[in-house]
């Protein structure tokens, strides 16, 4: 475009401070206009997308387009809007639209402001076509992101106590889904959050009410059901923030959206996908409470009979042990009767042979009470001695002498034992216990 | 029963385990009677269980339950 543009007359030093060695400077309106012209020669396209912030002015209706990686801002001219023929109130916010059209740039104006903008010339809603590709494209996306797997992970609990429903307020599901739940013979407590569960612009709402649920500690798992409908009726439950949502709760969420045929992005991420509320009210209670109370009685019962037929199994054995005692005895008796006998025979037999013994047992103790016998004579007799012994040496003249006596004697050593003996001999000694000292007599008067 | 159960599934389990127990014909009577009484244990815990969710069903609005659990909140 630069071609057709005339650059702007600057002085040297000026081309040199705005920058590298480019074309130009162009007066901006020039070159706006040319931008525009420069649109309006792009290929006129079809684009489908998802309709955002409409808004309208007395001449056009004006709004974004988007999908997950993108957006464009689009106009249309009132008049051509009207031709499209859209039902009422069918171009507003959450609606899948298709659209033909080119890009375009108004320039702006003195006061006002340019901008860039798609140029619808016609318009109509999304087929079922258009929605399936973009839902083939999202669902591609958030399986390889593995948002489908993280529902399927949680446990669901066999019996719960509350569960949550999302659903609309007057419908057929409701009504189908709390049938189920009587069958079941389930009658814990039902917390509905109703949504409106049409098009793409309720799904805020339904994920506003997911969330409200599963911010209840006693929520122990959510129903998200609808009757069915067209792919378009049903694409509020094709909504990645949904889906993300739930993916992300630790809650198990059962999907009965539609029918069977129907397949939404939340029947993927969802811990179980159900194909009618039916089924979602047996998914939500796994345990079919008739039937669990007929299997207590049953488990009752056999519990009954194990615990009888144990001991009447044993009772065979228990009155036996009950009679031990007695037959013990018996026993015991028979047993001791036996043993007297036999101890009788015995008796009898080892009669000569104890005689016998009895004699050899006795000569042995006489000769042992004999060899004490002499034993106790002999001792006797050696004390007696030790008696006489020292009873003898008391009469002995050196123990006198010892004392302090003297012996008078010849002097052949004879003993002269009175006075005249003495007087006799004129010549003595005198035997003292430490020796003998010759003496005379003298006076024999 | 030496703990009570964390929920109806682990009662049942356990429960079946008893039974088939108790079938195979290999307790002796001491094991047998505390298995009984284990069973029955258990047995009324599931009951209890079921009679928590066999009143008949009870409805009630999101918002409800919020505004009770507020309320209760608030008295705590």
């Amino acid at each position: 475009m630069g071609e057709a543009l005339e650059p702007h007359r600057l002085d040297t030093e000026a081309t040199v401070a705005a920058g590298p060695d480019l074309p130009g400077p162009f007066a901006v309106g020039r070159y706006a206009r040319k931008l525009q012209e420069e649109m309006r020669r792009r290929a006129r396209v079809l684009l489908v997308g998802e309709v955002t912030g409409v808004g309208r002015s007395k001449v056009q209706a004006y709004f974004e387009l988007r999908d997950g990686e993108g957006a464009v801002p689009c106009a249309i001219w009132l008049d051509d809007l009207e031709k499209a023929g859209l039902p009422e109130g069918a171009l507003r916010d959450g609606a899948e639209i298709v659209i033909a059209g080119g890009p375009d740039y108004y320039p702006g104006g003195g006061h006002a402001s340019p901008g860039f903008s798609f140029r619808a010339t016609h318009v109509r809603l999304a087929g079922e076509g258009d929605l399936l590709a973009r839902l083939e494209t999202l669902r591609k996306q958030l399986r390889a992101e593995g948002v489908f797997e993280l529902q399927k992970k949680l446990v669901r609990p066999l019996l719960p106590k509350t569960i949550g429903v999302v659903t609309a307020e007057s419908g057929a599901a409701r009504r189908d889904l709390l049938a189920g739940l009587e069958r079941r013979g389930w009658g814990g407590t039902v917390v509905w959050a109703f949504a409106p569960v049409q098009d793409r612009h309720a799904a805020p709402a339904i994920t506003a009410a997911i969330q409200g649920l599963a911010a209840q500690p006693q929520v122990e798992a959510i129903v998200v059901t609808r009757g069915g409908g067209s792919l378009a009726d049903l694409w509020a439950f094709c909504d990645e923030t949904l889906c993300r949502t739930v993916a992300m709760l630790r809650v198990p969420v059962i999907s009965a959206v539609g029918h069977e045929r129907d397949s939404t992005l939340i029947d993927d991420v969802a811990a179980v996908a159900c194909s009618t509320p039916t089924h979602a009210a047996e998914a939500a209670v796994p345990l079919d409470c008739g039937a669990a109370r007929v299997d207590l009685r049953r488990g009752l019962a056999a519990l009954r009979r194990a615990a009888e037929g144990s001991v009447r199994a044993r009772t065979p054995h228990l009155i036996a042990l009950a009679r031990g005692p007695a037959r013990a005895l018996r026993r015991e008796r028979l047993a001791l009767n036996q043993k007297t006998r036999e101890i009788r025979a015995a008796s009898e037999r080892g009669l000569i042979q104890r005689l016998g013994f009895q004699q050899r047992v006795a000569g042995v103790v006489l000769e042992r009470a004999a060899r004490r016998a002499a034993g106790a004579e002999m001792e006797r007799r050696r004390t007696a001695l030790h008696r006489a012994e020292v009873a003898l040496r008391a009469h002995e003249p050196e123990h006198t002498l010892a004392r302090g006596y003297a012996l008078v004697e010849d002097e052949d050593g004879e003993p002269l034992g009175d006075r005249a003996a003495a007087a006799a001999a004129e010549r003595v000694r005198l035997r003292f216990a430490d020796g003998s000292v010759g003496a005379r007599i003298e006076d024999t008067d | 029963m030496s703990q009570p159960p964390n929920s109806y599934e682990e009662a049942v389990e356990r429960l079946e385990q008893i039974i088939d127990r108790l079938d195979s014909g290999q307790a002796g009577l001491r094991e047998t009677l505390d298995l009984c009484r284990e069973g029955r244990d258990l047995v009324t815990y599931c009951s209890g269980e079921l009679d928590a969710v066999g009143e008949g069903l009870k409805e009630l609005r999101l918002d409800e339950l919020a505004e009770r659990l507020a309320a209760s909140g608030a008295e705590g």
